[in-house]
């Protein structure tokens, strides 16, 4: 009887105990935080801008009717002198205890990146074990971290989640956007033989109206909108460019971090003539040394469609197709080039060219890293060899200008 | 030594479980930096040296357990001494694994917990399961071992599905010549986690089909030790050298690494459902040695009975051993090994192995 009664006591202990209550922390209690913007104010402290969900608001406009009203997103800032004490001076302001775990969108100002560099925000959020690392980083480019953060958007209507989609759709569709996360851009920054990469996002339009909701009510283009905006460059921690267009796309190319873009290129000596779509592409960096000078071979293989001619070329004739695919590869060609030219100008080696000493010849890297990014990185040689095919040509063979200029 | 059985797939089944318990955990060879897989591959060649060590002890003494046979190769009182200390051993590891695994919980997912009571409610289980004997421990560890490689295997294709291995970071192999990883070997992975399976030397003679107990533990320990090396390789060619060499938990950073297609992302859960269980099975085979070590060096007629007294010890120990978790480590990776896992896993058997085995001879020669 006694020992009954003893497992009796025994199990209800044990359902205080194991329920997992000690942490308990109800949802009307949390704040989800979906992005966080640093900005550093004139009295160098940072300033932390706070995206929190709301959640009735987000899930308000597909019910119809009353829900769509508020804003689906409402902002809090804070000033510290680091980034923990940030988030805990927000308890100030906040009913809410905020809750990282779904904190996809980090944003730092430009201002900040350029003066002081990224170096020292990082740690907090790389420890932390809600914070993850796999969120994405972005740069506010031309504006505040605060305003991009403050910025309400249609259609996604939580900004972060809007911002993360473009940069993500703008990668995948025309290559320009090599995105980054935390984690990586950490990595590059304690790598020795890579400087890291992250994208640009901007701020376009009327500013005062950027966090009204009357910004997503209207059909037409939003007065205040975020669009991606190049890549910034860094070099020990530090903003030093940008790159927009073709030198981002070329860059890109050497990271093998194409997963789909277009190529335009000339024929006959009209432009833009033709267009090409790669649909799968491989990038090998190589290094090695010749007669004691390190270089650098790299090989990009690229598959891809035609997408459009606005010049009559017989697209059934194997040969017009070859000469399209020579002048496919001597476009990519030119654009890697130009990254890699612009890459040495910074003197920043963010193709990764380090790493891939390191891997190949660990010996001859020991020596060269101390003065990699300064001394032997602008004045290395680099050869790049373009291999570029042609496989399918869509729906159409010869273009219907072909007739046009017949009937003529 | 209680009247328990178990058979020579469960002997394997644990010594994998064992293995696996917090070596998955625990950042192991990463002195060794990207080679650190090499450096768990020679650990594992070791292991099978250490442990026909062992299995050549229990081949000459197949019915009584280590604490006794000490005795009756070196002497009654000397060998009392000797296994009186190898219980200490055990109890002390109990206590390193238990602490192993409540700060991985209280770092991870309850940071406002005590440690006291995190690391008391695991020892609530383990304790219950080794006062039911090693039969049901042994029967355990069947069942969990097929959820644990179910778990393992879905983990890893997820892994590779998310596309986010990069085997580049592999490279350069051996990038400062063999020596960092032979010293790392000898003086990491060679002793943790493989030469702790000295623990088994108090489990073999449960053994029902003794022969089978060689091919058992060199198979356990062969697949242990690929998996770890491995993981491993995972490890570094998904977070890079120095992100592995700088998380307190690398395979949970490889885990949070994943992300396929926006939806199938924070599997943390994979992580510590893998890890409980073999963190369940390596302190639970500590503790049981310790348990059976006592029982049959006092002469306790009921050992189940000290189940929780020694539960206790290990509990209080496992608190006090250090006073946060990078003392604990450092202690558990560097400073132990040589002191003290060395003698215990190596040094110890070997020359109980050589006095025995002269003994036998001299034996035989009458």
């Amino acid at each position: 009887m006694k020992r009954k009664w003893f497992f009796l006591f025994l199990i209800l202990t044990s359902t205080s105990l194991i329920s997992g209550c000690w942490n308990a922390r109800e949802l009307p209690d949390l704040a989800i935080v979906s992005a966080l913007g640093i900005d550093k104010n004139e009295d160098g402290k940072y300033v932390g801008t706070f995206q929190i969900i709301n959640p009735s608001y987000v899930t308000g406009g597909l019910q119809g009717g009353g829900g769509g009203q508020g804003p689906p997103v409402t902002v809090y800032s804070s000033t510290g002198d680091n980034i923990y004490e940030l988030t805990r001076r927000l308890s100030t302001k906040s009913s809410r205890t905020l809750y990282y775990a779904h904190t996809n969108l980090l944003v730092i100002s430009e201002d900040l990146a350029k003066k002081d560099g990224i170096t020292n925000i990082l740690d907090a959020f790389e420890r932390d074990y809600e914070f993850r690392t796999t969120a994405m980083i972005v740069i506010a480019h031309r504006s505040k971290a605060e305003d991009i953060i403050k910025t309400l958007t249609p259609l996604d209507k939580v900004s972060a989640v809007k911002v993360i989609k473009t940069l993500k759709n703008a990668e995948s569709l025309l290559g320009e956007e090599p995105t980054v996360t935390l984690q990586e851009v950490i990595r590059y920054l304690v790598s020795p033989g890579k400087e890291p990469l992250i994208s640009g996002i901007t701020l376009i339009g009327k500013k005062k109206n950027a966090n009204k909701v009357a910004n997503t009510q209207e059909s037409s283009t939003p007065q205040a909108r975020l669009e991606s905006d190049g890549i910034a460059v860094f070099k020990d921690g530090k903003l030093v460019d940008w790159l927009h267009g073709k030198t981002a796309r070329g860059t890109a190319w050497v990271l093998n971090r194409i997963k789909s873009t277009i190529v335009n290129i000339s024929w006959e000596r009209e432009k833009p003539a033709i267009e090409y779509t790669v649909m799968r592409q491989k990038t090998k960096v190589s290094a090695h040394t010749k007669k004691g000078q390190p270089q650098i071979s790299i090989h990009i293989h690229a598959e891809g469609d035609i997408g459009e001619v606005s010049v009559p070329v017989n697209l059934n004739d194997p040969h017009v197709l070859r000469k399209i695919e020579i002048e496919v590869a001597k476009t990519i060609k030119k654009d890697v080039n130009d990254a890699i030219h612009r890459a040495q100008e910074n003197k920043t080696d963010i193709l990764g060219f380090g790493e891939a000493f390191h891997r190949s010849d660990p010996k001859e890297w020991n020596k060269l890293k101390t003065n990699w990014n300064d001394v032997t990185f602008p004045k290395l040689e680099v050869n790049v060899t373009v291999e570029a095919f042609v496989r399918r040509s869509g729906l159409r063979n010869k273009s219907y200008l072909s007739e046009l200029k017949n009937k003529r | 030594m209680e009247k328990a059985k178990i058979s020579a797939y469960q002997l394997f089944v644990l010594i994998v479980l064992f293995e696996l318990g917090s070596a998955l955990l625990i950042p192991i060879a990463l002195e060794a930096k990207q080679d650190a897989w090499l450096a768990i591959l020679l650990g594992m060649a070791g292991s099978f040296f250490l442990f026909l060590v062992y299995y050549r002890l229990f081949h000459y003494y197949p019915d009584i357990l280590p604490t006794e046979y000490m005795q009756k190769i070196v002497g009654k009182s000397f060998g009392k001494f000797l296994a009186f200390l190898y219980i200490l051993y055990f109890m002390y590891l109990a206590a390193r694994v238990l602490r192993d695994f409540g700060e991985m919980l209280i770092t991870f997912a309850y940071p406002r917990t005590p440690l006291f009571i995190v690391n008391a409610l695991f020892l609530l289980v383990i304790i219950y399961s080794t006062r039911k004997g090693i039969e049901v421990v042994a029967r355990t560890g069947e069942l969990i071992f097929v959820l644990i490689f179910f778990l393992g295997i879905s983990g890893n294709i997820l892994i590779f599905i998310s596309g986010i291995i990069d085997f580049k970071n592999l490279l350069p192999v051996l990038e400062e010549g063999i020596m960092p990883v032979l010293k790392t070997t000898f003086t990491q992975t060679l002793y943790i986690p493989f030469g702790e399976a000295i623990v088994f030397a108090m489990i073999l003679p449960y053994l029902n089909q003794s022969k089978k107990a060689k091919f058992a533990g060199l198979f356990a320990l062969g697949l242990s030790g690929l998996i770890l090396a491995f993981i491993m390789v995972i490890n570094i060619s998904v977070l890079g050298v120095n992100l592995t060499s700088r998380s307190q938990f690398p395979l949970l950073s490889t885990i949070q690494t994943i992300q396929i297609d926006g939806f199938l992302e924070r599997l943390d859960a994979y992580f510590m459902i893998t890890l409980i269980f073999g963190g369940f099975f390596k302190i639970s085979l500590y503790f049981y040695g310790a348990v059976t070590g006592i029982a049959n060096l006092f002469n306790f007629k009921a050992p189940s009975r000290l189940v929780y007294p020694i539960g206790i010890v290990i509990l209080l120990l496992s608190i006090t051993i250090a006073s946060n978790y990078a003392e604990h480590i450092s202690e558990g990776t560097k400073f132990i090994q040589l002191p003290i896992q060395l003698p215990f896993q190596v040094i110890i058997p070997v020359l109980l192995l050589i006095i025995a085995f002269f003994k036998h001879r001299k034996k035989r020669g009458k």
